[in-house]
């Protein structure tokens, strides 16, 4: 609570409020073009991981598409910080808050799971074995789970 | 294995389609009836997020006046601070479902000689 009166009273609670009809509307626009472009990206590479499209090389797609999913998270981030300053104190209690957040912190910490793991280290200069695969596979379902988590709370909080 | 993935990922999107239906960003959570109240207002027209909102004090309960999105708002006349604390307005629109919320989606606000058709 005490957060969310900070942010609410913050330089951006008072831009997003004090700077136009349209500011919302442009912001939401953008958080969803944000969302848009890291969920596209990511649920790509999670079904790779997970097997599907096998005869592609892990090694050609994770690159274009971790650039991408990592473009898309900080436009998310950056833009949803402005929506939820707007009016941060009114969003207390909103059930869907407190599933969303979590599910994000889980998904960052399953990216630096994968990032470590050795198969995602060795990917690009080797075959990987098929224990390899399914380790990667395992955190691709992981990762799928918490983003579609992530943003099917984040578009119900609108409706509580 | 991977049509099985496609096949379980289509399922998980389609479960979560009657979640989105049921939600209450539309107008599925007011009262079909369309009423009318008088009230003293106790927070101005502020036209700052998803919808455009003010508050009213009526029947000794405080109600949040929901509003048309901003853009939409401030064209019907509805500026940011457009009515004073203290004045006297009538609103018109559909309330809540729930008899427990004290939130109406207006579709008009009149206060004095001025009327505003948000809607």
């Amino acid at each position: 609570m005490q957060f969310m009166a900070w942010l609410e009273a913050s330089a951006l609670g008072h831009a997003m409020r004090d700077t136009g009809v349209w500011t919302y509307a442009v912001v939401n626009l953008s958080h969803i073009l944000g969302v848009a472009t890291l969920f596209g990206s990511i649920l790509v590479l999670d079904l790779r991981l997970l097997g599907v499209w096998r005869q592609i090389p892990l090694g050609y797609l994770s690159k274009p598409l971790v650039t991408m999913a990592a473009s898309g998270f900080t436009l998310a981030v950056i833009t949803g910080a402005g929506l939820l300053a707007t009016k941060a104190t009114e969003y207390v209690g909103n059930p869907f808050l407190y599933i969303k957040f979590p599910a994000i912190a889980l998904g960052l910490v399953n990216v630096l799971l994968i990032h470590r793991s050795a198969p995602w280290k060795a990917h690009r200069t080797r075959e990987l074995s098929s224990q390899e695969q399914s380790q990667l596979a395992r955190m691709g379902g992981t990762s799928l789970a918490c983003w579609l988590t992530a943003i099917s709370a984040g578009r119900m909080i609108g409706y509580w | 294995m991977s049509k099985q993935i496609l096949v379980a990922c289509g399922a998980v999107a389609l479960a979560l389609v009657p979640l989105a239906a049921s939600a209450h960003h539309g107008w599925g959570g007011q009262s079909d009836q369309v009423t009318e109240m008088t009230g003293t207002v106790v927070d101005t027209v502020r036209l700052a997020g998803p919808h455009a909102t003010m508050k009213i004090n009526a029947d000794g309960h405080v109600w949040d006046i929901t509003l048309a999105p901003p853009a939409r708002t401030s064209s019907a006349g509805l500026k940011d601070g457009a009515i004073p604390v203290g004045q006297t307005v009538t609103v018109r629109g559909n309330r809540n479902r729930d008899m427990n919320k004290f939130e109406m989606k207006t579709v008009q606000v009149r206060w004095g000689d001025k009327k505003f058709d948000v809607y």
